[in-house]
């Protein structure tokens, strides 16, 4: 190598001033030539046009702006997913490591299934064939679809962080005359669940992601406010960097959360 | 948890009462409500026909999708992959601004809805890059030889310039889950190998090259084999940018001929079959080199 | 008076907060062989691992065979070829063959060809007395050969001084003899070692210098004659007491 090149690497090393000063040149020419491409093809910045989306107000009145009503429906979505894919999960978990035939089949037919098809297939299932069959709303179609989704992840969490807790746990409870009710419920639940939040959670922020899809089905979350808002207004990067700038608020601040969680868990052992 | 033998008890009995349950009251419905008759045979010509005029055998939309999909993944993996290993190795180097680089990369990736970054993304490629690129003018060029490698590679010339901007979305979303993969891959192989290395002489190139790499492959291609399967799922995304693949046919084909729950659960059972195959395939590869490990 | 080959001026190494050498300084002569004891944590690996810079030392100076430890790569890399280094845990390369193991630094780092690396892997396989063990792979071998191994693949850098990080405390005990029979011929032949080991016998029969460290610093270094019978310091007394009680 040569020497200059070796001692620029050198100074990488070392200077946590000299990297961070390379990384926001860097950030700043791509920056600089995404805003450069848009003005070249005669891209109108209207920035100011932005915060009306989050709250608007009108002769002295606010209103809520079609972002925050956007939000609220993901978060909404979120919500009753995040519940009944716990239920989902939980009872794909004891089926699957449950004695029964049937039971270990369809849990077994059910994971398969949704780890072997795209999301967005199941999605147009669930809209073109199921919920006209059931006569449900977009809404609860997106919140059936996303928890038959997620539910297969979860229920592999709580599978795993069951089977985690040690066999001697299990021996020690047999030992001492517990039944196997008791065994679950004051020995493996306690020790599982420190070990299945972190994943739970981070189960929580693919959620959100994935809870974008619904805009293919037209409900109305954040994604499919920011699409129509674009068609309407034509202000694409801001609207797109809005939105994708709310989702990474929410799921970054979950992360960090998972790693908080991870650390006590890392901790308390 | 001890291993009990399975056997019948009550649990099968609810099970499968429920699901009996389940399967009348869909039909019932199916049938009375929605009042729908099945007709699979109309569909059969959007995948097979004979042509008319030559009296051949011709594929149709669905098998052309499932083509673009399989191109997707292929080209794909290679792409993400080499993002990935490019990625990965600037994720651990020494340089902190490389891995400041790398680290913002991955999460922006990862934190971003699959959907929000494609259109993001496409919309910025389609804009600024793909005309910066030229490849609207290599797509439109009049000479035989590149007409014919772009039908057999990338399918219609008319749709190339799309078809490459679904790819490199599609790649630059992957490559952030490789680029994990092979950080992770190359971090589990213990400290001592560095140390053995460097002690013996080497260089950190040589050390990487000759003692850290050859280990890490054999824990890289495991869950490389599983980001394959991934990204023929997630290819189905682009659908939504107008890359022709298998989702994207379905839906029109869905359209014309309204045989929607036919078609639908037709494409599901597709996408099923090509993964499944893959995870069988992938799981034979590994018990295979496992023997051959030992 | 000779001059020294490896020389330590004043060496201080953190971790973090954590101090872990404490102004070390220490001379090692040519064809010297220097045993490095005390108790755990007390910074014998840290200093033998600066010497060919697998740590940096924080301030200080390390001079080696008349090189001076710098940031410098290439006297790193200098450095590293002249000072062959055998670890606890072996770490042997798991992906390649015992022979594959001798001779890739060699045919890498000094760019011989195969067949002479070839030629002097084996030279050094059959004074580790393991020549026909040469195809297998590092998991097929027991513990004392692979550790055997490991000083091969040393050697086989035809390296001036040989550091030993505890080159037998991962083994089973009817293990040692063999690798530490094969440290002493070494020794015999003349070469430069530093050995951290609490093999006391090993020490007796080989050491010309003893050196004794507390909590990163050195307490106590003389010849093994004196070291055992007359240590100086209480601290050698005791942990002297406690490992040759058993
Ligand atoms: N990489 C590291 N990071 C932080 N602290 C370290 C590191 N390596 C060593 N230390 C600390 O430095 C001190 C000296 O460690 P060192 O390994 O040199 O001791 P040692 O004398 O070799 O002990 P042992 O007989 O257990 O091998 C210890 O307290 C250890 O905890
Ligand atoms: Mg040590």
């Amino acid at each position: 190598m040569p020497k200059v090149l070796r001692k620029y690497w050198r100074l990488s090393q070392r200077s946590r001033t000299f990297a961070t000063i390379q990384y926001l040149l860097f950030m700043g020419i791509l920056v600089w030539t995404v805003v450069h491409g848009a003005n070249q093809m005669g891209y109108q910045w209207q920035w100011y046009n932005i915060p009306d989306l989050f709250v608007k107000e009108f002769r002295g009145e606010y209103y809520v702006g079609r972002l925050t009503k956007g939000l609220w429906v993901t978060l909404q979505l979120t919500f009753w997913c995040v519940g009944l894919t716990l239920l989902v999960g939980l009872i794909t978990a004891l089926l699957r490591m449950s004695n029964s035939i049937s039971g270990k089949a369809l849990a077994t037919g059910y994971l398969e299934v949704v780890r072997n098809t795209p999301l967005l297939v199941q999605l147009y299932l669930f809209y073109f064939v199921f919920s006209p069959i059931l006569g449900i709303d977009r809404f609860w179609t997106g919140v059936v679809c996303l928890t038959f989704y997620e539910g297969s992840f979860v229920a592999e969490i709580i599978r795993s962080g069951i089977q985690s807790v040690d066999r001697g746990q299990w021996e020690a409870g047999d030992a001492v005359g517990l039944k196997k009710g008791d065994i679950y419920r004051y020995i493996v639940i306690p020790q599982a669940i420190p070990i299945m939040l972190p994943p739970l959670t981070g189960q929580i922020i693919n959620l959100v992601k994935h809870s974008a899809i619904v805009s293919v089905i037209a409900v109305a979350d954040l994604t499919t406010e920011g699409r129509n808002v674009i068609a309407d207004t034509f202000m694409s990067f801001e609207v797109w960097f809005t939105v994708a700038g709310i989702y990474l608020a929410i799921t970054l601040s979950l992360s960090i959360f998972v790693h908080w969680l991870e650390r006590r868990a890392a901790f308390s052992r | 948890m001890q291993r009990k033998k399975t056997k019948l008890n009550w649990i099968d009995a609810l099970v499968v009462l429920s699901i009996a349950i389940f399967v009348i009251v869909i039909v019932r419905r199916v049938e009375s409500v929605l009042n729908y008759t099945w007709d699979w045979s109309k569909i059969v010509p959007f995948f097979i026909y004979v042509d008319r005029e030559t009296g051949e055998w011709t594929k149709n939309l669905m098998i052309e999708g499932l083509l673009m999909t399989m191109r997707l993944a292929v080209y794909g993996i290679v792409a993400s992959a080499i993002i990935g290993v490019v990625m990965g190795l600037c994720r651990i180097s020494s340089n902190l601004f490389l891995r400041m680089v790398a680290r913002s990369y991955v999460e922006l990736v990862r934190n971003t809805p699959p959907l929000v970054f494609i259109f993001i993304f496409y919309f910025f490629l389609s804009t600024q890059l793909m005309p910066v690129l030229g490849i609207e003018e290599l797509a439109r060029s009049d000479s035989p030889t590149v007409q014919w490698l772009i039908r057999i590679l990338c399918g219609d010339p008319v749709l190339f310039s799309n078809f490459i901007s679904g790819l490199v979305c599609l790649s630059i979303f992957e490559g952030a889950y490789i680029t994990e993969i092979v950080r992770a891959g190359v971090q589990s192989i213990p400290r001592g190998q560095w140390e053995a290395g460097k002690a013996v002489g080497l260089s950190g190139f040589d050390v990487m090259r000759s003692v850290i790499l050859p280990q890490a492959v054999n824990r890289i291609a495991p869950p490389l084999a599983n980001q394959f399967i991934t990204l023929i799922k997630d290819s189905s995304i682009v659908s939504l940018i107008s890359i022709q693949e298998l989702t994207f046919m379905a839906v029109e084909v869905g359209v014309s001929t309204s045989r929607i729950f036919e078609i639908w659960i037709l494409t599901a059972a597709m996408y099923f079959v090509i993964c499944y195959a893959c995870v069988l395939f992938f799981n034979w590869l590994e018990r295979r080199a496992a023997r051959a490990r030992r | 008076m000779q001059k020294p080959i490896i020389k330590l001026r004043g060496v201080c190494k953190l971790f973090g907060q954590f101090q872990a050498l404490y102004d070390v300084s220490f001379d090692v002569k040519l064809g010297e062989r220097v045993v490095v004891c005390g108790p755990s944590g007390s910074g014998k690996s840290t200093m033998i691992r600066c010497i060919n810079r697998l740590e940096e030392h924080d301030s200080g100076e390390i001079t080696v065979d008349g090189i001076e430890l710098t940031e410098d790569m290439e006297n790193i890399l200098s450095v590293r070829r002249e000072v062959g280094m055998v670890f606890q845990q072996f770490n042997l390369f798991p992906h390649l063959t015992v022979l594959e193991n001798l001779v890739l630094a060699p045919m890498r780092a000094r760019k011989l060809s195969r067949t002479e690396a070839e030629k002097t892997a084996m030279e050094y396989l059959e004074r580790v007395r393991i020549p026909d063990q040469a195809s297998k792979y590092p998991a097929q071998l027991s513990g004392g050969q692979q550790q055997r191994v490991a000083i091969a693949r040393s050697l086989c850098m035809k390296p001036k001084i040989m550091l030993f990080d505890e080159p037998t405390s991962a083994l089973d005990p009817e293990m040692i003899k063999e690798v530490l029979d094969v440290m002493i011929e070494l020794a015999r032949d003349g070469m430069t070692m530093i050995v951290v080991t609490h093999e006391m016998g090993f020490a007796k029969t080989v050491a010309d210098t003893m050196v004794f460290m507390d909590h990163g610093r050195i307490v106590e270094v003389a010849p093994p004659s004196t070291f055992f019978t007359s240590p100086k310091s209480d601290r050698t007394q005791l942990f002297l007491s406690q490992i040759l009680s058993h």
